[in-house]
């Protein structure tokens, strides 16, 4: 008899129905911390997915062509000049990029009749956003007006806060490269659907717009995106884009990966004037966020931790007391001629089953509240939008993590059962027989 | 709030003047001259001065804060002392560039000339010296009655290759004293974005200048933007005597919240 025959499961697997209840609160837990993570991960995997999905359409490209142009030492301005030559040589270098857009970068005072924000704007052109149609869903509004009229496109909440609908007319106020104040009126034309914290301080007019209210030439504009084909090749494609730009006689940054709005004061420090140039990928651009990616995982794992942990303790106790029970009965085994190594073997089988049966459950619902918890759409508080990035709760358990989930709690299920299995198998016959317990 | 007050201001310095007749060049030149003249000293300058600034659906601020110049060597810095909470905040003017100073991370941030001054909306050149005549170029705008005053007013259009904060400004003289009275700043796009006031002008004689020096005893500004935001400013204890040497440098400012 060894551990994988039939007879062996049999045994174990009738054992454990002997023991109904016993049993079946033990799958009940082990189904529960299960269905726990598996929740848990998706909860996790929401929060990158989003996190991805709103900064390569809020905020940047896979990787970003940037910098900063300095009129003295102490100003400077996130511009990129003379663009086109750039867009035109990664056009020709880098075939690893599926499309190129060019944005400009801004921080300006919105001022509407009754209200004021402080929000980061973006001069887009939208026929150039492939990405940004597809992801950003309208409220109320076209974003093709964007081409015709002195447009803004708001996200809900700040719509909100600024009391604006579409067809209000907002004031921009911002200071020009060389700091003389400027406004420009414009219309709001599309309010759209928030997409978590990165939506709330980005607002998106044309670039002719920000190119007027920044008294900005055609050639300038705040950085050129580039979308990849393929994701995995972007630190590979990211060294490719700077060692071609110093070919190319372009002065890059040190390699610094934050966003480039927290890079003012470190540039403003440095003694240079012109322009340089800054190579980033999207993380580094969303960085700032980094803290509640590294929350959430972190709060994750201790979460797992402990309950697996207890589940552990309690798993041990239970067969240990299972043990304790069947000692006269493994002491008769033993005599008939069971060898230990079966006797390790059917309580082995018995702690696999268990989490097998228990883990199998624990996916099943796991998987089914997290498409429910999704499908329901289910409005966060802000407090919790700031963490999650999303304005709903969202909940994606990936294949990956369900199976992580049934081979790691499985498994520590089963070895935890080790223990007490050699304990029982260590027993002899007649001691074992002799047991009154 | 302020509303009722600005309305009586405008009123009061309702217009309907006398026939206009325009001001030379040189006349126009030697009236920002003159002021700029008024409000430099060859010594030092300090002063104690308050900041209210009132913002909709927000509570009041009120800052008090010093203000050091040393107009030969173009120095200038702002230590604020009071509320508890922005204590040893300031600004300081090395060369070219302001400094800003928190206390609170112990860092030095370069920032833009123009920048407001500790989150309202006043400016660095609300309290240092005047440099009409250097940065701007003049045209006469008529004559005005403001209240009980004859004014005459003068466009401003900033020269070429100097960074100011307003391209734009204009203002009203007091045709008797020429002590301004109200001045309009206007943003690139001629948008107006601050009026400002000028209700009383003191005077202090300088044993270094070897004359008197003039300085606004009260601002007030009102957001052109943003209506109902609107900031005073009030300069109190105005002191000419020598400071001392070593003032405007970072470790002083420093020392001050340590």
């Amino acid at each position: 008899m060894n551990l994988l025959s039939p007879i062996n499961w049999l045994i174990a697997a009738r054992n454990l129905l002997q023991h109904r209840l016993r049993s079946a609160l033990l799958v009940a837990i082990i189904a529960a911390v299960t269905a726990l993570m598996v929740l848990l991960a998706g909860v996790f995997t929401a929060m990158e997915g989003t996190l991805l999905r709103a900064a390569t359409t809020l905020m940047s490209g896979d990787i970003n062509v940037g910098g900063f142009y300095k009129t003295s030492l102490s100003q400077s301005a996130p511009l990129v000049t003379n663009y086109e030559r750039i867009v035109a040589l990664i056009k020709e270098k880098i075939p690893e990029a599926s499309y190129i857009v060019t944005r400009g970068r801004g921080w300006a005072k919105i001022v509407s009749e009754t209200n004021s924000a402080q929000l980061g704007i973006s001069g887009i052109d939208i026929d150039q956003e492939v990405g940004f149609r597809k992801i950003v869903q309208l409220r109320a509004g076209a974003l093709d007006a964007l081409k015709s009229k002195s447009g803004i496109v708001l996200f809900e909440t700040q719509a909100k806060k600024l009391a604006v609908k579409v067809g209000d007319r907002v004031t921009v106020l911002a200071p020009t490269p060389r700091g003389v104040n400027n406004t420009l009126d414009v219309t709001v034309v599309a309010i759209a659907a928030d997409m978590g914290l990165l939506s709330a301080w980005n607002t998106f007019v044309s670039e002719d717009t920000i190119r007027r209210l920044y008294q900005l030439n055609d050639s300038s504009t705040g950085v050129i995106q580039l979308h990849l084909k393929d994701r995995t090749q972007i630190s590979l494609v990211e060294d490719k884009v700077r060692n071609m730009l110093v070919a190319n006689g372009y002065l890059l940054m040190d390699q610094d990966p934050r966003s480039f709005f927290m890079k003012f004061d470190t540039v403003n420090r440095q003694a240079w004037t012109g322009q340089k140039l800054d190579v980033t990928n999207w993380k580094d651009e969303v960085s700032f966020v980094n803290w509640a990616i590294t929350l959430i995982g972190f709060a994750f794992t201790l979460v797992v931790l402990i309950l697996v942990v207890l589940i552990s303790v309690g798993i041990s106790n239970v067969m240990a007391i299972a043990i304790r029970e069947r000692t006269r009965e493994i002491g008769t085994l033993r005599a008939v001629g069971m060898q230990r190594r079966t006797v390790l073997s059917m309580f082995l089988s018995e702690g696999f089953l268990l989490g097998a049966v228990g883990t199998i459950l624990g996916v099943l619902a796991g998987v089914t509240i997290a498409y429910a918890i999704t499908a329901a759409r289910i409005p966060l508080p802000e407090g919790a939008q700031l963490i999650l990035m999303s304005s709903r709760l969202e909940v994606l358990p990936t294949r990956g993590w369900i199976l992580f989930a049934l081979l790691f709690v499985t498994g520590t299920i089963t070895l935890v059962s080790l223990g007490p299995s050699r304990r029982a198998a260590r027993l002899k016959p007649v001691t074992a027989m002799s047991h009154l317990g | 709030m302020h509303r009722p007050l600005r309305l009586l201001i405008v009123t009061l310095l309702a217009l309907h003047g006398t026939a206009a007749v325009a001001m030379s060049s040189e006349e126009m030149l030697s009236v920002l001259k003159e002021t700029d003249l008024r409000q430099s000293n060859t010594g030092d300058y300090k002063a104690l001065a308050y900041i209210e600034q009132k913002e909709k659906e927000k509570a009041d601020i009120v800052r008090e804060l010093l203000v050091y110049r040393r107009d030969v060597d173009e120095k200038f810095m702002l230590l604020t002392t009071k509320p508890k909470s922005e204590e040893g905040k300031g600004y300081l003017r090395l060369d070219k560039n302001l400094w800003s100073y928190d206390p609170g991370t112990g860092k030095w941030e370069r920032t833009t000339d123009r920048e407001r001054i500790g989150g309202t909306n006043s400016r660095r050149s609300d309290f240092d010296q005047s440099r009409l005549a250097e940065e701007y170029t003049p045209v006469f705008c008529g004559d005005e009655k403001l209240g009980r005053f004859e004014t005459f007013c003068l466009d401003l259009h900033v020269k070429s290759s100097v960074d100011v904060a307003y391209p734009q400004i204009k203002l009203w003289f007091d045709k008797s004293t020429h002590n301004l009275l109200k001045r309009q700043e206007f943003a690139l796009s001629g948008r107006l974005m601050r009026t400002a006031y000028y209700p009383k002008w003191e005077k202090l004689y300088s044993s270094s200048k070897k004359a008197d020096v003039w300085f606004p005893k009260e601002i007030r500004i009102f957001d052109e933007v943003e209506r109902s935001n609107s900031t005073l400013v009030l300069f109190k204890a105005v002191d000419l005597s020598p400071l001392e040497g070593n003032l405007f440098t970072k470790a002083w400012l420093e020392s001050k919240s340590r």
